[in-house]
Formats: C-alpha cells, structure tokens, sequence
C-alpha cells in the first residue's frame, strides 16, 4: 500500500506536483497516468525520497521511505534505465545492491533468472540493450522481493516479446498480492495492463478509480444512419444535444439509444444503423486530460 | 553503516579500475623515482662533501610519490562521479537512503585502498630509489632513523589526497571538472606559484598540497615550508572543508 497526501512540489516559482493525494492498493496493478510533463516521475521521485517534497508525506506500508531500514526489501522500484555503471557486469551490479541491504548474494543470480537474463549474467552491462538494460533494472527492483513495486516506464526498449513478458510479469506480481505502481504515458498499454488507474495532468489528481469507472466518465457518442438522415438530424438537434456529421453518418452525443430510436420511430425515418461509440481509454483520457497538457495545442479561432 | 560499507566494498571489488587505479599509481611513483633516483647518481661524482652531508636520500627515493598523487586523487574523484554520470548515486541512494552514511562508507572504503596503495607506492619508490642511488654511494637504507616518518608521511598524504578527491566529487559532480580542478591544484598552481615575487613564492608555496606532500616525505625540513605534520593537518584542513561543502551539496541537491 503506497499513501500520497497533500504532495506538492515547487520548482522555482513553477508548481510540478500540486496537492497530490492518492492510494495505491495491493492485489492489482495499477497504472499512473498523466502526460509527458505532468509530474509523474516527479511523484514517484518523492514517494522514494530521492527528491524533496515541498509539503504533504508519502508513505509505504505506514512509514516514509527514509524511515525503512531495509527499503530494497519493502519497496522494490525501476526509475530509469540507467543507473548501471557501464563496466560492471549485471551479478555484479546486483551483488552490491544484495550487500546494501542484508540480501543473500545468490539473490543476485535468482533475480536474473526470473527476469530471463541468466545467461548474460557475467557479461557487462555496456554491451546490453535497452531492452535488457530495462530486464536488469527490473531484477535490481526484485532484489528484496518486496511487497510494493513502482515501475517507471517499464515499456520503455523492450521488444514485443519484452513487453508481451513484462505484461504478464506485473500482473502475476499483483496476483501475488503486491503493490504494483506503474507509471506510463502510454494509455495502450495501461488499458492491457492495470486495472486501477491514477491520472494527473499538470502535476494535479484528475481521477483515481478503477480503468472501467474511468472510460464510462469518458463522453461516448451514438452512430446513427440512416436514408432519412436530415429529417432526423432536425428532430435530434435540441437543447443540451450535440451532432456531428461524419461521412454519410450522423454521431450524437447527449441522447441514449433508446431516445434516439423512438425520435427515429416518430418522425419515421428508416434506421440502417444505431450503434454506441465506446470510448476507450485512450480517448478518455485525451478528453479528460486535454485542457490541463501543459503543452496542448490550444485551437486557434479563426 | 554495516550494510553501507558492505555495498560499498561490493561496488569497489569487481572493478578492474580500481586495480588498474592503483598500479598506475605504484607504476608512476616507482618510475618517477627511479628517474630522479638515477640522474642524481649519475652526477654523484661532482657532489661536494658538504652536500653529500645534507643530501636527503630518503626525500630523493620517494620523490616518485608525488607523481602517484594525481591517480590517487582521481581514484577518489570517480568513485563519486561515476555514479552520478551513469545514474548509479539514485540506485545507491534508493539502498541507502542516509547519503552521509553513504558518504562515510565511501570515504572509508577509498581511503583504505589508496592507503594500501600508497604504502604500496612508498615502499617501492623507496627500494627502487635506494638501489639506484646506492651507485652513486647516496643510499641510506632500510635503517635510516627519518624513513619510518617519512613512509607514514607518504601514505598519509595519499589518504588525503583520496579523501579530498572524493569530497571534490561530491561537489562538481562531473567527472571533467573534478579532475581538472585536483590537476590545477595539484600540479599547474606549483607552476604558477613560481611567477609571483621571490618574497611571497615561499610564503605562498607552503600552502600547496604538492608542497605538504615533499616536506612529508623527506628527511631534511626546509625551514620557510610547514613542519611535515602541521602541513598534513593543513591538507586535512582543505579536505575537511571540501567534504563540508560536498556532504552539504549531496544532501541538499537532488541526484
């Protein structure tokens, strides 16, 4: 269980993280959304301590990362894919974290076996991929075999073997009853991969739910066609009920099913097709998160 | 602090750099000692009496030490910079979340290697420059009543020097200007000393630390220089106010 309360972050006079709170539970992935920017690794920085918060706390387990006296064996976390000398070799890499930590020395050998890598154990982390760099950094957040997990971008260089694998990986970490935090920008994957979602944008909580609640907050639309297509959109076109045409369609948005087909059955128009638009994560997330992206595009009126 | 020792110690055994840190160290004192070593042999013929009297055979062997001192301090340099070049210090610190006690574990690791290498470094210097003196009738030997000072001096100005490479580390941070400043200070400032006005030069000149290192080191004291070990407390002076600096700046910085 990771608890993030009233987390704030200034860098000069540029909020990154604004008053975030949020819980991550055991027993499901869940997935840290947000766009390039938003203030995720920022967040993840500060729940593992490496970075200062400005106010609020963020605790694992009950207790501030600065707090565990064994943290590799409470918390396992993969931040980036760097932060491997280029001349060690992965055992070696993860020896000197097991000797950190009172971790038995062959864990190092356990952990490059779970993630596929046993057979370049001996050779030098310079020569490795990013793909295997990122299996590495993996194993090295497996070292204490910890209770609670955040991944930062673990899709990042992996082939689609890779993230086929690491798909898999993290949700049987979550069967297992851990806590599984995955940061991503990638909504794709999450929609694959988490179950429970946190979204921020511009460093604030925009939801935090699980991934089914979010996409039905997200607006579907309904897709109707149709020989008597003007006819109906004149009918349809009331207060609080937006439509748009596309191709020989017409989408609307604001009506059910159901009032679309007795407004059909009334002005006796013939229906080809009436069909719900379901939104998926990903438009969900773009139409939740457009006005807060630092960097969005604002629509010039012209 | 077990367990950071631990790491520390983990971190430093499988590196060829460091072996390779540490005879490049012993190469260059013992090269550099057998040079001057054999030119003042060479010349030993044309000494006069009085000269011979006040030659300092000890000082002459171990001359080479001072050129050990650059790969000293660099093996202290790198053992922070590295890490935060490849984004080891955030990993380190995830495992270690005191950065002090990281520090400490570092500084007492390096500083026990580069004392074995520099004893290493003293010793050798000194047989390879006592046996080539020894041609030109200089040696001293083995029994010499300042050589116990004088090795210690060695070996404790090489720890120094590590341990204020380090403390320069965790200040610059990068690799290049770390270095670059321990070369200016070690090796161009001697240099440029020499252009100030005769009068200062040997005031001003007591303060280098490669100055510190040749007054440890030698059986004659030159009286306008620090007492050997008043100039070693002045070099542990430098690195304490640079580990002050350094420790601050890794504890209040992000990595």
């Amino acid at each position: 269980m990771i608890e993030v309360r009233g987390l704030t972050k200034r860098y000069g006079g540029r909020t990154v993280v604004d008053d975030l709170s949020f819980e991550v539970k055991p027993g499901v992935v869940t997935g840290f959304l947000g766009p390039n920017g938003s203030g995720k690794t920022t967040t993840a920085r500060m729940i593992l301590g490496l970075t200062r918060s400005d106010s609020g706390v963020a605790t694992i387990n009950g207790r501030r990362y600065h707090d565990l006296s064994r943290p590799l064996c409470e918390l396992g976390a993969l931040i980036d894919s760097g932060g491997v000398n280029p001349s060690r070799t992965a055992v070696e890499h993860l020896r000197w974290l097991a000797a950190a930590n009172d971790i038995a020395r062959s864990r190092a050998d356990e952990v490059l076996g779970i993630v596929g890598l046993d057979s370049a154990a001996g050779r030098k982390v310079g020569g490795f991929s990013l793909g295997m760099r990122q299996r590495l950094g993996i194993a090295a957040a497996l070292i204490g075999d910890p209770p609670v997990l955040i991944l930062d971008e673990p899709i990042n260089g992996l082939d689609p073997e890779g993230i086929r694998w690491i798909r898999g990986f993290m949700q049987g970490l979550a069967a297992d009853g851990r806590t599984v935090l995955v940061a991503s920008h990638l909504m794709s994957e999450m929609a694959l991969t988490a179950s429970a979602l946190i979204v921020i944008g511009a460093g604030r909580l925009i939801a935090a739910e699980s991934v089914t609640d979010f996409v039905e907050r997200a607006v579907s639309s309904v897709r109707v066609r149709s020989p008597q297509l003007d006819e109906l959109e004149a009918a349809l076109a009331v207060e609080g009920v937006s439509l748009w045409r596309d191709g020989d369609a017409l989408e609307v948005v604001g009506l059910s099913i159901e009032q679309i087909g007795s407004m059909a059955s009334r002005t006796g128009a013939t229906l080809f097709e009436l069909s719900p638009q379901r939104a998926s994560l990903e438009d969900a997330f773009m139409q939740l998160t457009c006005d807060t992206a630092e960097f969005a595009t604002r629509r010039q009126a012209s | 602090m077990r367990t950071a020792l631990a790491m520390e110690w983990e971190k430093l055994r499988p590196v060829h750099k460091t072996s390779r840190t540490i005879a490049l160290a012993i190469a260059l004192a013992v090269t550099v000692s057998a040079l001057v070593a054999l030119a003042v042999a060479s010349s030993a013929s044309h000494m006069s009496a009085y000269d011979r009297l006040t030659f300092d055979s000890v000082g002459i062997s171990l001359e080479g030490v001072n050129a050990a001192v650059l790969a000293v301090a660099a093996f202290g340099i790198l053992s922070i910079t590295r890490e935060y070049a490849t984004g080891m210090m955030a990993v380190t610190f995830l495992a270690q979340p005191a950065r002090l006690r990281v520090l400490a574990a570092k500084l007492l690791t390096h500083a026990g290697v580069a004392g074995l290498a520099g004893a290493g470094a003293c010793v050798a210097a000194f047989a390879v420059g006592q046996t080539l003196l020894s041609t030109g009738g200089l040696a001293t030997g083995w029994s010499a009543p300042q050589l116990p000072a004088a090795l210690g001096g060695g070996v404790v100005y090489l720890i120094l020097v590590c341990v204020w490479g380090i403390a320069l580390g965790a200040l610059v941070r990068t690799s290049a200007s770390a270095i670059i400043t321990s070369a200016f200070l070690l090796v161009v400032a001697p240099i440029l000393v020499q252009i100030l006005p005769a009068s200062i030069v040997q005031q001003a000149s007591r303060w280098l630390p490669s100055q510190i290192g040749v007054q440890a080191m030698s059986a004659h004291h030159d009286p306008h220089a620090f007492a050997p070990w008043t100039g070693l407390a002045v070099l542990a002076g430098y690195a304490a106010i640079t580990l002050i600096a350094g420790g601050f700046r890794m504890v209040r910085r992000e990595p």
